[in-house]
């Protein structure tokens, strides 16, 4: 029987799951879309993971991303950790020497600089678009062209047109403009590729540091043309490593790899019957004060085991 | 008269005040998201949080029935100092002409002003009794700062969760209801004795991680607009400690230079390092405390700023370089109405990991931390 550890990666956009064994194989990886439906996201991809590697000893489970207290509440997590940290651990495992990550995802970006080893820096955008993936899928979806093509297709032209991107509005209007000019697609892909990196260096990446080696995750990192854009700009080669899209699961299946064989505990995970388990989740408006927080509630079989959503903590700290 | 002023901080210092000049003091309640969609709704959309907060809390605090507004004003070439007459003029607009807002102006730059001012919220009573209970109400607020002070050394430590909050809480009610000099002396040592019996765990000097928390006063002093963010760091077993303290405050800016304590020079000086000129705000001083808390051996810093808030901006602009020449960590979070929780909290995260690792200087090693934050009684967290 193979022993694993489970990480689950819970964004607003996927929920990633991955098993590793003891020496950071990934024996199992899945992506899955939340759809506002995080619970039933995590339990889907347990099931997969069960059914796919048949009978496993759980030793540990670590949850992150945004979702991470749900999914640590419903699995009976043994660490539950940010985003930040998740990533940077993977990362540093896959590629040792890494100094700075580029992390672009659906909906946030980020950047983390690493030094001997740690995170010694590192920077978030999650308000403006014209940094992340939406950028690029609502651009593909004006051209209409499939988002799948949309690496190959930036690759294959031969100049660049620039689009003023500094916000996905007038990136736009710039876009529609070069069209009427007679630029090709390929060409203004190009460009659109040039003007997201372009903005993501500008807004996250301002006033840090790039050293290399450069490392490309996130699910954007699938595109080719992202990738070609970054070499261009920064003039080095950029990795993108074989997991790109489940990294945030891989490190917080590592994290919770190391708090395990350290602290020498057993893991609270509940089981694979907890895919089974009834969870609920309900909400209710609280009345305690003029802030009329929408309290969230989980409860399994009946017993409340995570709220949150208080401002005050009245609620979060009554359990 | 029924006073009322802007809540910002320990606000029952500013009610001891107007009860010592014998007031009628209607409490502005804490700010809620009430006071936040208020705001928002009747100020201008570029205004900075603090003011938009403030403008809510007026309107919530003339629905009390106050009908005068006290508070201070800005110097310097901030906008801050056009709050006072921007909030009069909304006030005006929405047809509120029964309510007076009282602005106090730094003396030096119109005494005459200032003196009316006095002579207003004096209150007729006599100079004696004023004096007297000023200085009372000077003790009050270092006595208050003290036992805080304590709080954020005590709360990352303690071994019952939200025990140390909940001690916090009940000081500020005892100190509510002090009325004179001796009872304060009383109520502190007592107060000070609750600090000292929460049980705590024994932590080893060099796993201790401190932070600095600096940038502009209302988002740095005001709990319920910065997500609360001195609990957040105390349940993740991070000492803290702010830039701004009302005594301090009252030191630098009210009492007259010739007793003032030498410090603050030094902070302006250590600021001026890197901001030459007086922009406004609290950018010199943000920056000074930076420099003044590495000095100190603290680990990392929090630059709070409002969003679009002119002063912090220029801060912000300077952080990479004075993070790498003063070798600290600093973490710049932006605050406005739209800023979230949950984000938030993973930087907040990320940093303390950021601060714990540099501080091992280990690689690739968790640090198992013992102070775990349950979601339920069972589950374990590595903070
Ligand atoms: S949860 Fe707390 S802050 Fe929110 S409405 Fe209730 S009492 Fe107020």
């Amino acid at each position: 029987m193979k022993s694993i550890y489970i990480g689950v990666d819970v964004g607003s956009v996927s929920t990633n799951v991955v098993a590793i064994d003891k020496d950071v194989n990934v024996l199992f990886k899945t992506y899955i879309r939340t759809n506002g439906q995080p619970i039933d996201s995590v339990k889907e991809g347990i099931k997969q993971l069960k059914e796919s590697l048949g009978n496993v000893e759980v030793l540990g489970v670590g949850t992150t991303g945004s979702g991470r207290q749900l999914a640590g509440a419903i699995l009976g997590a043994d660490v539950i950790k940010n985003e930040i940290t998740a990533h940077a651990t993977a990362t540093i495992h896959f590629v040792p020497n890494v100094r700075t990550i580029f992390e672009i995802g659906g909906q946030d970006s980020k950047i983390i600089i690493i030094k001997d080893q740690m995170v010694v820096d590192f920077a978030m955008n999650t308000v403006c678009a014209a940094g992340t993936g939406s950028f690029l899928d609502h651009q593909a979806e004006r051209l209409k062209i499939p988002i799948e093509q949309f690496g190959d297709l930036a690759l294959s032209a031969k100049n660049s047109v620039r689009i003023a991107g500094r916000c996905t509005v007038f990136a736009e209007s710039d876009m529609i403009a070069k069209q009427q000019f007679g630029f090709s697609k390929a060409e203004i892909i190009r460009g659109l590729c040039d003007a997201l990196v372009r903005n993501y260096l500008n807004n996250v990446g301002r006033g840090k540091n790039l050293e290399p080696p450069f490392v490309f995750q996130g699910g954007v990192a699938a595109n080719k043309g992202i990738k070609a854009a970054f070499e261009r700009e920064l003039k080095s080669e950029i990795i993108v490593p074989e997991h790109f899209n489940v990294m945030g699961a891989i490190g917080s299946a590592i994290l919770a790899k190391d708090y395990i064989e350290k602290t020498k505990a057993k893991t609270k995970f509940r089981g694979f019957d907890a895919a089974d388990i009834e969870f609920t989740t309900s909400s209710f408006e609280c009345k305690g004060c003029s802030n009329r927080c929408e309290v969230v509630k989980v409860s399994m079989e009946g017993k409340v085991i995570a709220m949150w959503g208080d401002r005050c903590g009245k609620w979060t700290n009554s359990l | 008269m029924k006073v009322s002023f802007p809540y910002m901080g320990s606000t029952i210092v500013y009610k001891k005040l107007f009860e010592f000049l014998e007031h009628e003091v209607i409490m502005p309640p804490k700010p809620t998201q009430r006071t936040m969609d208020l705001g928002v709704k009747y100020s201008p959309e570029f205004a900075c949080i603090p003011l938009k907060m403030v403008m809510g809390t007026y309107l919530e605090a003339i629905e009390k029935g106050a009908k005068v507004l006290v508070t201070s004003g800005g110097h310097g070439p901030c906008r801050a100092g056009f709050y006072g007459d921007t909030h009069r003029n909304i006030l005006k607009s929405l047809g509120y002409d029964d309510v007076e807002l009282i602005i106090f102006d730094a003396p030096q730059d119109n005494w005459k002003a200032f003196w009316r001012n006095v002579q207003k919220i004096r209150n007729g009573v006599p100079w004696p009794k004023v004096i007297n209970r000023m200085y009372t109400l000077y003790r009050f607020v270092q006595k208050l700062d003290e036992l805080e002070k304590m709080v954020q050394k005590i709360r990352p430590y303690e071994i019952n969760k939200g025990q140390t909050t909940q001690v916090w809480n009940e000081i500020q009610e005892k100190f509510d209801k002090i009325k004179t000099r001796k009872e304060l002396y009383k109520v502190y040592e007592e107060c000070k004795k609750m600090l000292l019996s929460i049980p705590t765990k024994e932590v080893d000097e060099k796993d201790k991680i401190r932070v600095g928390i600096v940038g502009e006063i209302y988002v740095v002093m005001e709990s319920s607009i910065n997500f609360g963010i001195e609990e957040i760091l105390g349940n993740l077993g991070v000492e803290v400690e702010r830039s701004l303290y009302l005594f301090e405050w009252i030191n630098d800016n009210l009492v007259p230079w010739a007793l003032r304590p030498k410090r603050f020079k030094e902070i302006i000086k250590k600021g001026q390092r890197y901001i030459k000129i007086l922009i406004g705000g609290h950018a010199v001083e943000t920056v000074g405390h930076i420099i003044d808390f590495k000095e100190r051996g603290f680990d990392g810093i929090i630059h709070l700023m409002p969003f679009a808030c002119l002063p912090e901006l220029v801060t912000q602009s300077l952080i990479p370089k004075i993070s790498k020449e003063v070798d600290i960590p600093i973490l710049s979070l932006p605050i406005d109405e739209q800023t979230g929780k949950a984000n938030m909290l993973t930087r907040i995260e990320a940093f303390v990991d950021l601060l714990r690792n540099r501080k091992k200087g280990r690689t690739k090693e968790v640090f198992v931390n013992e102070f775990q934050q349950h979601a339920d009684e069972e589950r374990v967290v590595v903070v």
